[in-house]
């Protein structure tokens, strides 16, 4: 399994040694379809056909938030239609599905590597953002029309996965140490623009990836202290962590954000006005962005609601469950840090909108609408789905709880 | 250092890296199933949440995209389609004071700003009025029915506490037209007077209010019935006005109008004295519209044989009363003569020969003693000669009497029924504000022959083409009709100037389709009337002005060489002045 690649056939080797010839080229062909046919036969087709119907629901409650989003950003000068988000969301998407396809067809070791240049180029990216970003309701997020931050995200879980599992080759390297520098690193450019809610989440990958490489309980203990206590510093030196923060405990005032997120919410009843029949999301900002949860409790209802948490928690499940029986360490720990990626995020939104978390300033992946995270979150699914990938005819050395005993 | 220790050295070496990996495996493994639990335990919280939020939340109004595409309240058409009352949704500006949380300022500006404001958007709005009720703290309408485009106006104010509610309001395009049939809906959403009450279980009615209930009027004839009885009230400087138009067959109200009427569209003005319906809730005494009805019963009884039988004509006293015409018709009168000159001597002692068992049980089977057949919440009471007996029995002077109209109070609409049943061959039948299917025609029930109603055609035709009837012979529509004019009773008797004019008419006589009853309250002698004030001259002249306006949108068609023949009688009148 560490060669990497599919097992290819012999004729391969020949095929691309010997000068093109006629036959050459059928069999290249033909090469190139077998490697599609071992492509589906390796990737998990349950996790493409979970996000696929995510990606669906997405454009669904995308379509169902343009338009009052559309006539709240719509200005004198330039007014936009009413299902321009739809429009722009079905391109972003699409965009997003070939590069996930692309990604999901590389072989792991080459997928990693990419995984690592891409968190090295962001991070220079991000140390860019503060000097020539431009600004975007009062947060400098954005470099060449690209959100680095976004795109850090697939990179980082997959490198901070990497440089954990070096400790499989040798025992006494201080891999969690050495992980803190790109964390530091990250949370020290990303408070710099500030953006307190993706250093968060990032800190939260970081902490499960940790967790997972075998800290002792106690060091857990003390890292969520630590965290505890970096959350409570940032309440009193960082004021927008403190306006949230306060908002939160205090239950917030009328018609703050919060608030008209869940009268919208809770507008539909169980089964939702139908689409675009809502009437509360006009008065939302962020309606396709943050709180389309809360769009898609209003046009489809709770129940939707519940499904959609539902897909998400079976996603987690299906890639943490399918993990028992990895003999990789680092295929473990990637395809852990990547899920924990998507779905931290997911729940936040998730539970902001429930109002059961402070607000932070984070999109509901594969549903809301977004340029850079559209994209990046389907990079970071095409990076799972290629290091996931596993031939289905070896058996696997299975996990039991028994193991637990004999340690 | 030799090759087996070396070779023992690598060997120890790749095991405790290999039981490193399988521990270091087995750890990450297990904290992954941790992890797992974390996000189901997210999951189930999320959950958790989200039955909360549908079990406890406020519950929106629940509907749905097949209601919402519902009039909230039915339409009202009349018989051939036209809209008479619409569900009419529009904003109200209301004023919410706690809109901006408990305590503070409920408005953003002051209350002075903000009303200065609104008065330039709703010119007509009252500044003062404003100011207090937006200094008072307390919820209110400030406005009703405001245009969309004024709420985005009031909108563009940025006062969060003027709110549009959206609300349901009825309107009714044709105004006031037929406002006594169809009634009008309160602020509350509430149906009051007319159909808007009878209906408004049905018009509320999610699973029927799509369709919309079609009335048996007809707009364009209600429209000419209002039109002329207006006119007509006007120029005989009336009190009011009473009129009907109903299909003799079928006992379809083609038109049913009672002036002075209101426009339902001012549900906030006061028009409490203006609803009351003339045509249904008020009875009159109608006086000699009554002479056919008697005739009519004894031609039915046999009593009447021979048309040419002349009665005496001089003053009848009984039980110490005089019973006398309005003029002397000379010595005596057959039966076409006293109807053409509506004398009540002659039809008195028809109605003596009758006897009152038969007169009342002919007036009993036309519903004369009970309240009138028709859906209008508001049916008055008949005023039912009680009679001199225990039995009920009517005394002589009591049937001579209500042989021409008096002792007897009915509504107009009881007469309508009554003149249909004596042209359409003798069938009564109740009459109806619903369009009526003509496979399912009630059958009714007979009170005359088909031969006294023949009869009965032939002497109402008499009366129009010689008699007092004659202003209402629109030329080629063969109308028949009789003229009422019964004095009002007032303190110590009738008096003398308050008259109630009627004229009760059918047309075409040669296959009557619809009677026409036009009333007027207390008309007065002005120079439009040649000074006179009975029926003849005020009544008459408005059923002669409808039925041509009504006839060929009814599908009558006028035709002067089509008429009842009236050749048989002919003979046995001479002309004569009668009232």
């Amino acid at each position: 399994m560490t060669s990497g690649g599919p097992l290819m056939p012999p004729a391969t080797g020949t095929a691309s040694a010997a000068v093109p010839s006629p036959s050459a080229m059928q069999r290249f062909r033909r090469t190139r379809r077998s490697e599609l046919v071992i492509w589906w036969r390796e990737i998990d087709r349950v996790l493409l056909g979970l996000v696929l119907v995510l990606m669906i629901v997405g454009a669904i409650a995308v379509a169902a938030a343009s338009p009052a989003s559309a006539h709240r950003l719509s200005t004198h000068q330039k007014a936009l239609g009413d299902l321009y988000f739809f429009w722009r969301q079905l391109e972003m998407q699409a965009l997003g599905l070939i590069g996930m396809f692309a990604v999901s067809l590389l072989p792991k070791d080459t997928a990693r590597r990419a995984a690592i240049m891409l968190a090295g180029v962001m991070i220079v990216a991000l140390v860019l953002v503060p000097i020539m970003g431009t600004e975007v309701k009062g947060a400098k997020r954005w470099v060449l029309g690209i959100q680095p931050s976004e795109f850090l995200k697939p990179g980082f879980a997959i490198a901070v996965a990497w440089i954990l599992s070096w400790k499989v080759r040798d025992p006494h390297m201080p891999v969690i140490r050495l992980s803190m520098v790109p964390m530091a690193l990250v949370a020290i450019l990303l408070m710099a623009q500030p953006d307190f809610g993706s250093t968060v989440l990032f800190g939260g990958v970081w902490f499960v990836l940790v967790l997972l490489s075998g800290l002792p309980l106690a060091r857990v203990g003390w890292a969520l202290g630590a965290g505890i206590v970096a959350v409570i510093l940032a309440y009193f030196f960082y004021p927008n962590a403190t306006h949230r923060i306060d908002a939160f405990l205090s239950g917030g005032s009328e018609f703050d954000q919060v608030d008209l997120a869940m009268r919208t919410l809770v507008a539909g009843g169980w089964s939702g006005t139908g689409l675009w029949l809502g009437a509360r999301k006009n008065a939302l900002p962020e309606a396709h962005t943050d709180y389309i949860f809360s769009v898609i409790g209003e046009e489809f209802g709770l129940i939707s609601c519940a499904v959609v948490v539902i897909l998400y928690c079976a996603i987690v499940l299906r890639v943490l469950l399918r993990l028992v029986d990895e003999e990789d360490l680092f295929t473990v720990l990637a395809a852990t840090g990547l899920v924990a990626q998507l779905a931290g995020q997911a729940f936040i939104n998730i539970l902001v909108n429930l109002q059961l978390f402070p607000s932070k300033g984070m999109t509901l992946p594969l549903i809301s609408y977004g340029g850079s995270s559209t994209i990046a979150l389907l990079l970071g699914v095409g990076f799972l789905l290629a290091i996931t990938r596993r031939n289905p005819y070896l058996t696997r050395e299975t996990f039991h709880l028994g193991e637990l005993t004999r340690k | 250092m030799n090759q087996l220790t070396a070779s023992a050295a690598i060997a120890t070496g790749r095991v405790q890296l290999a039981s490193v990996r399988q521990r270091l495996l087995v750890t990450a493994k297990v904290r992954v199933l941790v992890v797992a639990v974390g996000f189901v335990f997210l999951t189930l919280t999320a959950l958790v949440r989200l039955t909360q939020l549908g079990l406890f939340e406020q519950a929106p109004d629940r509907r749905s995209l097949a209601e919402a595409l519902l009039p909230p309240r039915g339409e009202i058409t009349d018989r051939n389609g036209v809209p008479l009352a619409r569900a009419f949704p529009s904003y109200s500006l209301w004023f919410n004071p706690k809109a901006l949380g408990e305590g503070g300022n409920p408005l953003v500006k002051t209350p002075e700003e903000v009303a200065r404001a609104l008065v330039q958007i709703f010119p007509d709005a009252d500044y003062k009025d404003l100011v207090e009720r937006l200094k008072s703290g307390r919820g209110s309408y400030l406005r009703k029915r405001v245009l969309p485009e004024e709420a985005n106006k009031v909108f563009a104010l940025g006062e969060p506490a003027l709110e549009f509610p959206r609300e349901n309001q009825r309107y009714y395009p044709q105004g006031s037209l037929a406002a006594n049939v169809l009634g009008y809906v309160d602020e509350e959403g509430k149906g009051h007077v007319g159909m808007e009450q009878v209906l408004e279980p049905r018009l509320l009615d999610p699973a029927q209010r799509g369709t919309p209930v079609a009335l048996s009027i007809d707009s364009r004839a209600q429209g000419a019935l209002e039109d002329e009885l207006l006119r007509g009230m006007q120029e005989s400087n009336a009190k009011g006005a009473a009129g009907i138009v109903l299909d003799v067959d079928s006992g379809e109200v083609v038109a049913l109008a009672s002036l002075p009427s209101f426009n339902p569209n001012r549900s906030d003005r006061a028009f409490n004295d203006l609803v009351f319906n003339r045509v249904s809730n008020q009875v009159y005494e109608l006086g000699s519209t009554f002479k056919p009805i008697t005739i009519a019963a004894a031609i039915d009884a046999g009593v009447v044989t021979d048309l040419s039988v002349r009665y005496p004509a001089a003053p009848l006293h009984i039980a110490g009363r005089t019973i006398h015409d309005s003029h002397n018709f000379g010595a005596s009168l057959n039966v076409p003569e006293a109807l053409i000159h509506s004398s009540n001597i002659v039809t008195a002692q028809v109605a003596d020969k009758l006897g009152g068992p038969l007169l009342k049980q002919t007036m009993m089977a036309l519903h004369m003693n009970q309240r009138p057949t028709i859906e209008l919440p508001a049916r008055g009471f008949p005023l039912w000669p009680r009679g001199e007996n225990k039995a009920g029995d009517w005394s002589r002077i009591t049937t001579m009497t209500v042989s021409y109209g008096h002792g007897i109070a009915v509504t107009p609409l009881h007469l309508a029924c009554a003149y249909a049943a004596l042209v359409n061959g003798g069938i009564w039948r109740p009459a109806t504000l619903f369009k009526v299917d003509p496979a399912h025609i009630p059958a009714g029930t007979r009170v005359f022959k088909a031969s006294t109603s023949a009869r009965i055609r032939q002497l109402l035709r008499m009366i129009v083409a010689d008699g007092t009837g004659r202003k209402a012979d629109a030329s080629g529509f063969r109308v028949g009709g009789k003229t009422g004019s019964a004095e009002k009773p007032g303190n110590g008797g009738y008096r003398k100037t308050s008259l109630v004019a009627t004229f009760a008419a059918a047309f075409p006589m040669d296959k009557p389709r619809y009677v026409v009853i036009a009333m007027l309250d207390e008309p007065q002698g002005t120079a439009a009337t040649s000074g006179q004030r009975t029926a003849a001259w005020n009544a008459a002249p408005i059923v002669g002005r409808v039925v041509p306006r009504i006839g060929p949108l009814l599908g009558v068609v006028p035709d002067a060489s089509r008429d009842v023949d009236i050749s048989d009688l002919s003979p046995l009148i001479g002309n004569g002045e009668g009232e």
